[in-house]
């Protein structure tokens, strides 16, 4: 008998429920409209929203300046943007990789803006038409997973990976990360096309796991998935704060070895924002110190301006960098794609 | 008109329905905006893409001809083919198990039966990578017991179709269970009554009669499997939205990702199309007789086999994720802390979601009742419309919205409405579904037969008919509603900044890895989206006990 009353209770409450939802969509319009709010700096971010929301809020706070985040890929970030272009909605763009702001800067979508804080920035990593200004750099190192490489098998060069010993045990992001596909065309550049499609044949023969992201990569080497892989340099420290048995190698570092790719996580002025001057403020005061430590410190990223503390991160004087310019790099991702189509 | 002695009638009936064609409505200017409304709205986004492809000229159509691409298309149709196999083996034993046997406790289980489509399968994805992946659970456990290698690789075609298939196979169950539940017993009945055994019955006259639901099904599943980003792309498996993504993401070539994206559109016209074709006249709708529910077989000695096999098919697709994504929250304390701390989030889905289904449901229904009561070009125009949307993926479709709005409609852009159109565009095939089905089972001479008393065709509609078909639209508005809670392609792309939806947490805590966090919002948007689900299951068992 109960059981009987209750489905009609609920058959009565399941009969008006179209009602309440009338209603409810009715009074929406309302909301919507309270809900579009006015910020006064758009930012579109690539940055993980754990590097970026801390700044962010500084920022806030220091300024009183409100500021409406969009976190996403960074190339659906420049998608969006490039869609936009008629009717700009962004006002800044933070970048994960430079060669981004590369394409956009060609597709003209971007402003230019010196900051007198990018002044002591290294030239390699900023844009030469003050397009887009680095923020801190992450290096191109290899991982390998503590219990499964000793000793003396611990590569010292890209270059050892192409030995039988690591068939099948390699891993990499494909270039669709786009850290990838700047390292390869770094390759490209710095050892020529014959050699570089030499050596990626030789890893692809011996058996080179190609992963969709870098995430893939830290966690199989972590997790014991592959013996070494190859990625950004945060990812060691995010490997080891997860605590996984990870160790890392800066590679090509003897006296003829050929350094290591930095590359830049970038910010950009788009064109047309309709907040320019709190835009400017911004890109300034992500170049200041307060700003850089909280980047740097919390992303495990390399300072690429002189007097930020680096914490536990190898700073730029601690290893032999590649001298190669972003530029140069986007010029050849056409090329670089074609060469390597298996990545 | 209806065959009462079997409670079934032709979708397409002859003889004296084609003499007396009723004319229900006429094209007044409601009509007449609500058609331009849609066409609008739904074509626009393929006329951007179009517009692309033809831009891009005869130089990116040679993208298409290209081996590589070829391969994709084969390995995504097998994909898309054998998850819907899958889906089909996992869904109807149960559907018919749950609806017309005697097992216990089948009204629950039913409830929990449809509750993988509160999952999204990118979770499904997740959860099976941490059981079955290289160094997942499975294979840790057997290398420490002595196994040579990995024993289990969930990675690969595979795992795609076998996750997809595990997390779709509700659309199965769901409509095949309906077509079950409401079928008439008297047709078995027959079927018996002259000679035929349990199996040659349902082969003859059950499976027959299952058909346009399993179809109907089969197709949610198939399209679902074409157009998925999410697990594919986390199983590692290279199809055709994965290259899209490519195209779009690493070469920023949006003619390419158009090219491609027509051919999807394509492809999925062509599915339709054949299914139009395989139902043809031979098909038969069933109606609710109302006067006896179907005949429910004793399971005897086959009770238990049954019962494994459902809780086999409800293990694997909703105890162990769900188990999974608890055991990795940790405590109560993180769900209840991201539920405090993310209640706007769930707020923004809520809204969005339910505004999306409420508009996907009205828009539906026109659709669908011009398709069924006026014969000729435009209703069939309507409907290709609307399902076209299940064709082009979430991140194209999110950036032809992008162009479309922003140039035309710059006032909409930006706002939280940008989200709910994209909703509506992918999903309102599903509205349109759930209205159809339900307008092929009320016979037109019943408006008719109300205007005649003098009646307004409004009236009609209003008094007649909306009463009838009310299920059918409310079935079509959850599934839109808990599609839209799940959706993430799209709602990154055209979301207002600082608008977050559940899904997108879900995606931001996982590129942050933040396990505890994903899993616990993964955990909350389950748990929402299993309540409509929940009721939907419910509603069909109280309205047949209180009848």
């Amino acid at each position: 008998m109960t059981q009987v009353g209750k489905s009609i209770s609920v058959y009565r409450f399941v009969r008006s429920l179209p009602r309440w939802v009338l209603l409810f969509a009715a009074l929406l319009p309302a909301y919507v409209d309270a809900s579009a709010s006015a910020a006064e700096l758009v930012v579109y971010s690539g940055r993980k929203e754990s590097a970026i929301k801390p700044v962010v809020e500084l920022f806030e706070r220091e300024t009183g300046i409100k500021v409406a985040l969009k976190i996403g890929k960074t190339s659906g970030l420049a998608n969006a943007i490039l869609q936009e272009r008629g009717r700009p909605q962004a006002d800044i763009f933070i970048a994960t990789e430079a060669g981004v702001c590369e394409i956009l800067a060609r597709q003209e979508v971007l402003e230019p803006y010196a900051s007198p804080g990018a002044r002591a920035m290294p030239a390699e990593h900023k844009s030469s038409r003050g397009l887009w200004t680095g923020i801190s750099g992450r290096a191109r190192v290899i991982i390998y997973n503590k219990n499964l490489v000793k000793g003396g098998d611990i590569p010292n060069s890209i270059l050892d990976l192409a030995d039988a010993k690591w068939k099948g045990k390699i891993a990499i992001a494909g270039t669709r990360e786009r850290t990838t596909l700047s390292w390869l065309s770094a390759l490209v550049q710095v050892m020529g096309e014959a050699k570089a499609k030499a050596y990626i044949d030789r890893l692809m023969a011996n058996g080179l796991k190609v992963l969709p992201d870098n995430s893939d990569v830290w966690r199989g080497v972590g997790s014991g998935e592959f013996a070494v892989g190859l990625t950004n340099s945060p990812n060691y420290h995010l490997a080891v704060q997860a605590n996984l048995p990870v160790g890392v190698v800066y590679p090509d570092q003897g006296p003829r070895g050929m350094g290591i790719l930095v590359n830049p996580n970038a910010v950009a002025i788009v064109k047309g924002a309709k907040n320019l001057d709190q835009a400017k403020r911004f890109v300034d005061f992500l170049l200041s110190k307060p700003a850089q430590d909280l980047l740097v410190r919390h992303a495990f990223e390399i300072p690429l301006l002189p007097g930020v503390d680096p914490g536990a991160v190898r700073p730029l004087s601690g290893f032999k960098a590649l001298p190669i310019n972003q530029e140069r790099l986007a010029e050849l991702e056409d090329r670089t794609m074609t060469l390597f189509p298996g990545l | 008109m209806i065959n009462t002695t079997t409670g079934v009638r032709p979708i397409e009936s002859g003889g004296l329905r084609v003499l007396r064609r009723p004319r229900i409505m006429d094209p007044g200017p409601a009509a007449i905006a609500g058609t331009a409304l849609i066409i609008l709205l739904t074509v626009s986004p393929l006329a951007t893409l179009a517009t692309s492809v033809l831009a891009a000229g005869a130089n990116a159509l040679s993208i298409v001809t290209q081996g590589p691409v070829l391969l994709l298309i084969a390995r995504t149709g097998l994909l898309a083919a054998l998850a819907t196999l899958w889906a089909i083996i996992l869904g109807l034993p149960p559907a018919w198990i749950l609806t017309r046997t005697d097992l216990p406790g089948r009204r629950v289980l039913l409830a929990v039966a449809v509750l993988p489509l509160a999952i999204p399968p990118y979770i499904g994805a997740l959860t099976y990578i941490t059981l079955l992946g290289p160094v997942g659970w499975v294979n840790t456990t057997a290398q420490a017991l002595g196994a040579g290698g990995p024993i289990a690789n969930i990675y690969g075609l595979w795992g795609g179709i076998f996750v997809l298939g595990l997390f779709t196979y509700p659309y199965i169950l769901l409509m095949a269970g309906s077509a079950l539940q409401g079928s008439d017993p008297a047709l078995e009945e027959a079927a018996r009554a002259v000679g035929l055994g349990s199996i040659a019955t349902f082969r003859r006259v059950t499976l027959p009669l299952l058909r346009p639901s399993l179809l109907a099904g089969a197709l949610l599943v198939f399209l679902y499997a074409l157009s998925d980003f999410g697990a594919v792309s986390l199983l590692r498996v290279d199809t055709f939205t994965t290259e899209i993504f490519h195209q779009l993401n690493t070469r920023f070539d949006q003619r390419n990702a158009a090219v491609l994206s027509g051919v999807l559109v394509l492809i999925t016209a062509g599915v339709l199309i054949a299914q139009r074709a395989t139902l043809g006249r031979r098909s038969y709708v069933q109606r609710r007789s109302g006067v006896r529910p179907p005949t429910v077989y004793p399971l005897g000695r086959w009770k238990l086999p049954a019962l494994c096999c459902t809780y086999i098919v409800l293990g694997g697709s909703v105890f162990l994720p769900v188990a999974l994504l608890l055991y990795q929250t940790g405590s109560l304390m993180t769900l209840l802390q991201t539920l405090v701390s993310g209640y706007h989030f769930l707020w923004n889905s809520l809204w969005t979601a339910t505004v999306a289904a409420t508009a996907a449901s009205g828009l539906g229904l026109f659709v669908a009742y011009l398709a069924q009561r006026r014969q000729g070009p435009v209703g069939l125009l309507l409907t290709s419309a609307t399902q076209l949307g299940y064709a082009v993926p979430g991140t194209v479709l999110g950036l032809s919205l992008i162009l479309l709005y922003n140039a035309y409609l710059p006032w909409v852009y930006g706002t939280a409405a940008m989200v709910i159109i994209g909703y509506l565009l992918r999903f309102l095939p599903q509205a349109v579904q759930g209205s159809t089905a339900a307008l092929v089972q009320v016979d037109a001479h019943l408006e008719e037969a109300a205007r005649s008393l003098g009646r307004s065709a409004w009236q009609a509609l209003r008094e007649v008919t909306l009463p009838l078909i009310r299920p059918g639209i409310a079935a079509g508005w959850m599934l839109v509603f808990i599609s839209s809670m799940k959706e993430l392609a799209a709602t990154l792309l055209l979301r207002p900044a600082g608008f977050d939806t559940l899904p997108v947490r879900i995606w931001i805590a996982s590129i942050e890895v933040d396990y505890a966090g994903a899993a616990a919002t993964s955990l909350i948007l389950i748990a929402i989206t299993a309540v409509p689900l929940f009721l939907m299951t419910r509603r069909d068992a109280t309205l047949s006990r209180i009848e």
